[in-house]
């Protein structure tokens, strides 16, 4: 009876511990050493021809995006206090050379590793600038277009980029609730920002945030942006779910776009992966998705927030 | 394996029941949460599996849930603008209860089987016999939260939340909210103060499942109450055999849901656990299933056991 006892609780214990042992395995964290000895290698290489060239440099900028995206929380600190009315985006600087600059004037908001790691990390960007910009002028273009890919890198001239992977929201071939064709490849082109938003017709605060977004549409509509709703109940073109959504859309008073696609389509997949209702994308004039999306209705302030930066990114993205 | 069989052999169904529930207990943990690997992918199963309900309580929202929680189900239609009740999942539960009863809370439900395994910690154990009320929270729970609540208050486009879901339920914080939101940056940056709320009924339900036995399901389980309601005319029910019983009192002593078996053998607090068919000295409690009062219909293997088992005492 004792032995049965002392194996359940050690049971009990072992189930919460591989329970914690998942919430931490998810950010792995590369090996440091690793790395550099990565970064260090595709530093070592000399293309011969243009697509080397434009492999190389894509890989590098992968390697930067990575170097901003393991400190990230830190790195928006050092974003935030860039002084936004200096030349930081000159052609020519280099971009490590400006985080640098922008870590020395912020550096009592960190503590000695902190630095430390920003230091370094900002120095291996700076190579990796270096680098870049010697490919380029060799093989000029080879940084204009990476080879097509799920990865794209919007950030041409080094901007700051948020979040990790860079993305581009998937493609539809699809149509508003009126029957008008909407296309993914125009759709985002035509706007600065584009504010993407999941929901359905049941979904109760999904419902709760449609004024807000209005609202937010209407606001963007200044900078030339928009807001376009995916009512994921509406895909493949149900008859009646399009009928019940215009209902709550009318009911909400929302004006701004409703579309729905095929469920086999790219866009289509990538909705039905989607479990947290509503979730919202910011979405830049290339199509790539800025930051990480919104999960859970934006009426809350802190969500609000986030948001509005976002957007404040898609729009310098856009406009760069 | 000869001393396991000559075990079954001497109790029956019945012994082998109570006997091995645990195990029970851990395969339907198991098979209501068979998608293992979306715990470290961070998704949600959404396939077809999930039009169906499991029959304990299990968050539609655990990354390996392999099906819907009924009380999440019911509340979801019921506060949707589209249906006023949910015909289907009543139903569903009816004949659930019909057929197990609270057999589901005692060998079925992950969130049962939870409190028991931290009931095993080995601390000072506290008697709920005193607490006899509270026992009826439960039914207010089930009326107001996941009926009324959902049904009644509602949105301008006619929508009503999942209240127990919402402010209640500690299971969803346990499989849904903590495990998605360790892998997803997203549901973290979510998680407000209804979260922190629910944490804390969480942790309550925790330290309290520590020191009593299976709180939750006594005294706020929504599904347990649905299920308890039931209980007096499911199929599956408790026997004591009169002409066996001996009167020592001690199965009321053994139960750990405050109930005496002799006396109400269906009472709605009995989750069918069969500690009493354990402690009773002369066999005289076990299960039953099937129509009428317990004393004649029996679990037909059992019949030809206590047969068996009559004659060898008789040649001894």
């Amino acid at each position: 009876m004792k032995t049965t006892k002392i194996l359940t609780v050690l049971t009990a214990f072992l189930l919460i511990f591989s329970l914690a042992a998942c919430g931490t395995s998810k950010d792995n964290k590369k090996n440091d050493g690793n790395k550099k000895a990565e970064i260090a290698a595709l530093m070592a290489m000399e293309p011969g021809t243009r697509d080397e060239a434009t492999e190389l440099h894509q890989k590098l900028m992968e390697q930067e995006n990575a170097i901003l995206s393991e400190n990230s929380a830190l790195w928006e600190k050092v974003f935030l206090s860039a002084d936004k009315g200096t030349a930081m985006i000159e052609d020519g600087g280099n971009y490590g050379d400006f985080l640098l600059k922008t870590i020395d004037g912020a550096k009592d908001q960190f503590t000695a590793d902190e630095l430390k790691l920003l230091n370094e990390g900002a120095e291996q960007i700076r190579e990796i600038e270096g680098k870049l910009t010697v490919l380029e002028q060799k093989f000029p273009g080879c940084g204009k277009k990476p080879s097509d890919g799920d990865m794209s890198v919007p950030a041409e001239n080094g901007k700051p980029t948020e979040k990790g992977d860079l993305m581009k929201f998937p493609a539809f071939d699809g149509k508003d609730l009126d029957g008008n064709e909407v296309k993914s490849s125009t759709l985002f082109a035509e706007n600065t920002v584009t504010v993407v938003n999941f929901w359905f017709t049941t979904c109760s605060p999904c419902v709760g945030e449609l004024a807000d977004l209005e609202a937010l549409n209407k606001q963007l509509a200044e900078k030339g942006g928009a807001v376009v709703g995916i009512n994921s109940f509406t895909l493949d073109g149900d008859k009646t779910a399009i009928s019940d959504a215009k209902d709550i859309l009318t009911k909400k008073g929302v004006s701004y776009k409703n579309i729905w696609f095929d469920s086999k389509s790219e866009a289509g997949e990538f909705t039905s992966g989607l479990y947290s209702y509503p979730t919202t994308y910011v979405v830049d004039k290339n199509g790539n998705i800025v930051g990480e999306p919104i999960v859970g209705a934006i009426t809350e302030k802190k969500q609000a927030e986030t948001l509005q930066k976002l957007i404040d990114q898609a729009i310098a993205n856009s406009n760069g | 394996m000869d001393n396991k069989n000559a075990k079954k052999k001497k109790g029956g169904v019945s012994q082998f029941l109570s006997r091995f529930r645990g195990l029970f207990q851990a395969g339907a943990a198991l098979l209501t949460n068979l998608h293992l690997p979306n715990f470290l992918k961070g998704g949600i199963y959404q396939g077809k599996g999930k039009a169906v309900c499991v029959p304990g309580l299990n968050c539609y929202s655990c990354p390996a849930a392999s099906g819907a929680c009924p009380i999440g189900s019911f509340q979801a239609v019921v506060g949707s603008s589209k249906f006023s009740f949910s015909y289907y999942i009543t139903g569903f539960l009816i004949l659930l209860g019909v057929l197990l009863g609270r057999f589901i809370c005692g060998f079925l439900c992950p969130f049962g089987w939870f409190q028991e395994l931290l009931h095993k910690i080995p601390t000072k154990k506290i008697s709920t016999k005193k607490l006899k009320p509270l026992t009826c929270i439960k039914y207010a729970v089930l009326l107001f939260m996941v009926v009324l609540m959902p049904m009644l208050i509602t949105n301008d486009v006619g929508m009503g939340d999942p209240f127990f879901c919402k402010y209640l339920c500690p299971q969803g914080v346990l499989e849904g909210a903590i495990p998605l939101a360790a892998v997803n940056s997203g549901i973290r940056a979510a998680l407000g103060a209804l979260f922190s709320w629910k944490l804390g009924i969480l942790i309550t339900v925790i330290v309290l499942s520590v020191l009593f036995y299976r709180p939750f399901c006594k005294w706020l389980c929504p599904l347990g109450a649905f299920y308890a309601l039931l209980n007096k005319v499911s199929l599956f029910g408790m026997k004591v055999d009169k002409h066996k019983c001996v009167s020592c009192g001690k199965c009321a002593k053994a139960c750990k849901m405050n109930v005496d078996v002799t006396k109400a053998p269906d009472h709605t607090e009995c989750i069918r656990c069969g500690m009493c068919v354990r402690a009773c000295p002369t066999k005289a409690v076990s299960f039953r299933y099937g129509f009428g009062n317990g004393n004649e219909t029996d679990l037909s293997a059992e019949k030809t056991e206590t047969a068996k088992q009559i004659s060898d005492t008789e040649k001894e």
